[in-house]
């Protein structure tokens, strides 16, 4: 039988625990908020530190001489071919392209306005490449506005260049692929290359690893995945992550 | 979203954090139940049995918590447990468990009437049918009309009426009374309830914890609750919640001592009501009262919104499309009617308490396994998972005369569990025989 002692520790446990609770809820109702803010600026801020890594790969890897020197080489010969129109739209093009690269300061951007800049980006290597670069961009109506880091796309295509169109010869299919499946967004990027670049390190694996992280980071309580497959007609690349729209996403944060 | 939504009137126009979503979930889940079971188990099973009650209700929300954010995740566009059934099940099988669904919402908001019942007819020296219209008028008005925007109006209030009374009645009891005349009390009436050492309190416990997460894997209002809070916060708000929860059948605990140490008892069930009589400060019997029906009227209210949303948006809305108007209109017909059928029963019926804790124990048991299939499986599956928890339920209630009734529990739970295994085994072989042809 239960001693006197036990019993008033039992009844004191009983009815200080309910003091306990109201507490706990209470501090929730206070602190809740404070803790979110600050949840998300920590995450906020190693997320601009990402992009900070991704900016600089960016310019490290692909605003390197030889890129910026065949461009010019392309843009010198359409002068002297007196082009002007296409020389004009180069050059229009590279400008455009140099600035979504330098002023980039968001974690996320749309679709819509990633697939301009790969856009600029093609456009300059069509001119050096011409007709043996085919592209293709297959974009569901549904996924124009939903959020996206900023380079996923542009860098998985820099990547297919360097790593594939650059080193050989013959012609030079990419194919880009932006779909919704369930609540997620599919992006692949594939290029006829049989070239596994991720053996190619440092930028390329580099590259791949920042989008990563960064994914997670802006996604941190939904599966994100970044996965590099060799296939029998080419390599490709696919990545994985929830399908937010932006009008949503600013209002949430601006809610929070 | 507009309030005149239908959708509105199920989730509500924002997502929940974890302190507006715990206290939800605290008013869904403190009830006429609670009040009235905590004193059973303590009698019944002692000091062991009371606390293994709460640790019953803490277990049971913690692990549908982890179970939600997996829902979250699967059925991210749905907004009840009907929804995920149309998704996960066959034609049959969805209507079967509809049914099931609907008999086990009627007895549990019959339940919860009875109780307010009971209150009322030991407080009031009025018939309890005048003093039940107006609380089932409340509770139409709130959850049957009102929609989850209205309920969690009234939550917050609920949860600081229900913690004040456990804080402030037991405390005023022990400083008046003491802990030692209490104890001596029990020790000279009820001494069994001082017996810890007890085996029948552990196979309680166990038994009780399945019952639980039974009952809240099948809870129609927590899984509208799983859909409208946020989902990174989804399982820290279950945890908490049952933690919080915990702390209340505790209290209870703490003053069925008060009322029973220096005497015997008539009916267990009422004897947390015959407080009213112990209190001698207007003050204390004023918050008792409010306690008792503001956890009766929230549990009635989520019910009673649950059981509505389920019919007009998985029954009604299945057979027929239904406008906005429409879904509103039946709103009303739906409450108002389900409110006159329980004020009718419970007028008739003599306020004395049903056999609570164990009576659909078997039932609650039985749906586990089902419920997990239909949760984690990946395929479309066939009225036979359903199906499983009837035959479990029915060969537990088959075995209550010659067994007792707890290990009649365990039998609806194995029942139902291997049968859903068989259909599991016998799905794999034929996937992979196939795959082999």
């Amino acid at each position: 039988m239960l001693p006197i002692e036990s019993f008033s520790i039992y009844i004191m446990f009983c009815v200080l625990v309910p003091l306990a609770g109201a507490f706990t809820l209470l501090f929730l109702f206070v602190f809740e908020k404070r803790i979110d803010l600050l949840e998300k600026q920590k995450r906020e801020i190693a997320l601009e530190r990402e992009l900070q890594t991704a900016l600089y790969n960016q310019l490290n890897q692909e605003i390197q001489p030889h890129f910026f020197f065949n461009t010019l080489n392309s843009i010198l010969a359409l002068a002297r071919l007196d082009r002007k129109t296409e020389l004009i739209r180069s050059i229009e093009t590279l400008s455009k392209l140099l600035k979504f690269k330098y002023r980039t300061i968001n974690n996320f951007i749309s679709i819509e306005d990633e697939l301009t800049y790969v856009n600029y980006y093609l456009e300059i290597q069509k001119t050096r490449f011409r007709d043996r670069l085919h592209y293709e961009i297959h974009l569901d109506n549904c996924v124009n506005k939903a959020i996206i880091i900023p380079f996923l796309i542009q860098t998985l295509v820099e990547n297919a260049f360097k790593h594939a169109f650059e080193r050989h010869i013959g012609e030079a299919l990419l194919k880009i692929k932006i779909i919704k499946i369930e609540s997620a967004i599919h992006v692949s990027v594939w290029n006829n290359s049989l070239e596994n670049y991720e053996t190619s390190p440092p930028d390329g694996g580099l590259g791949l690893e920042n989008i990563k992280r960064r994914l997670e980071l802006l996604f941190p309580d939904d599966e994100t995945s970044v996965q590099l497959t060799d296939q029998e007609d080419g390599t490709a690349v696919l990545a994985i992550f929830p399908h937010v729209i932006m009008s949503e996403k600013l209002e949430g944060e601006s809610m929070q | 979203m507009k309030k005149t939504d239908f959708q509105y009137y199920i989730g509500g126009a924002f997502q929940l954090g974890i302190g507006f979503g715990v206290v939800s979930l605290l008013s869904r889940w403190v009830t006429g139940n609670t009040i009235l079971s905590s004193p059973e188990t303590i009698i019944k099973y002692g000091l062991t049995g009371g606390i293994g009650y709460s640790l019953m209700g803490a277990l049971a929300l913690i692990l549908f918590g982890i179970l939600a954010k997996k829902i979250r995740d699967r059925f991210h566009d749905q907004q009840t447990i009907g929804d995920v059934l149309r998704q996960r099940l066959t034609p049959l099988g969805y209507w079967f468990m509809i049914s099931i669904l609907l008999v086990i919402s009627f007895h549990s908001i019959f339940v919860q009437a009875m109780g307010a019942g009971i209150l009322l007819h030991m407080i009031f020296p009025l018939p309890v049918f005048s003093g039940m219209v107006f609380f089932l008028l409340f509770c139409f008005f709130i959850g049957g009309a009102g929609g989850i925007h209205r309920i969690h109006q009234l939550a917050g209030i609920n949860v600081v009426l229900i913690f004040s009374a456990v804080i402030i009645i037991p405390v005023y009891f022990y400083i008046q009374e003491g802990v030692y005349p209490v104890y001596e009390g029990i020790k000279l009436y009820h001494p069994y309830i001082l017996y810890v050492k007890n085996m029948e309190a552990i196979w309680f416990i166990l038994t009780a914890i399945l019952i639980g997460f039974g009952q809240v894997i099948i809870d129609r209002a927590t899984w509208q609750r799983v859909f409208i809070i946020k989902k990174e916060k989804l399982r820290m708000t279950f945890t908490l919640a049952g933690l919080i929860w915990a702390t209340i059948p505790l209290a209870l605990s703490s003053l069925i001592m008060i009322i029973i140490f220096g005497r015997s008892y008539d009916s267990i069930y009422s004897l947390l009501f015959e407080l009213i009589g112990k209190i001698n400060s207007t003050l204390l019997i004023v918050l008792f009262v409010l306690f008792c029906f503001s956890a009766i009227s929230s549990a009635i209210s989520a019910e009673l919104h649950a059981i509505v949303s389920l019919i007009i948006k998985n029954i009604v809305g299945m057979l027929r499309p239904l406008n906005n108007k429409e879904k509103w209109r039946f709103t009303y017909l739906f409450s108002g009617a389900i409110c006159l059928l329980l004020l009718f029963i419970v007028s008739i019926l003599p306020p004395s308490p049903i056999e609570l804790l164990f009576f659909f124990g078997n039932i609650y048991a039985s749906m586990i396994v089902p419920m997990l299939y239909i949760i984690l499986g990946s395929k479309t599956l066939p009225a036979l998972i359903p199906l499983a928890s009837v035959i479990g339920t029915a060969g537990g209630f088959a075995a209550l005369p010659i067994m007792e009734n707890l290990l009649t529990i365990w039998i609806s739970f194995s029942l139902s569990s291997f049968l859903c295994l068989g259909y599991f085994i016998y799905n794999l072989l034929r996937t992979k025989l196939t795959v082999k042809v």
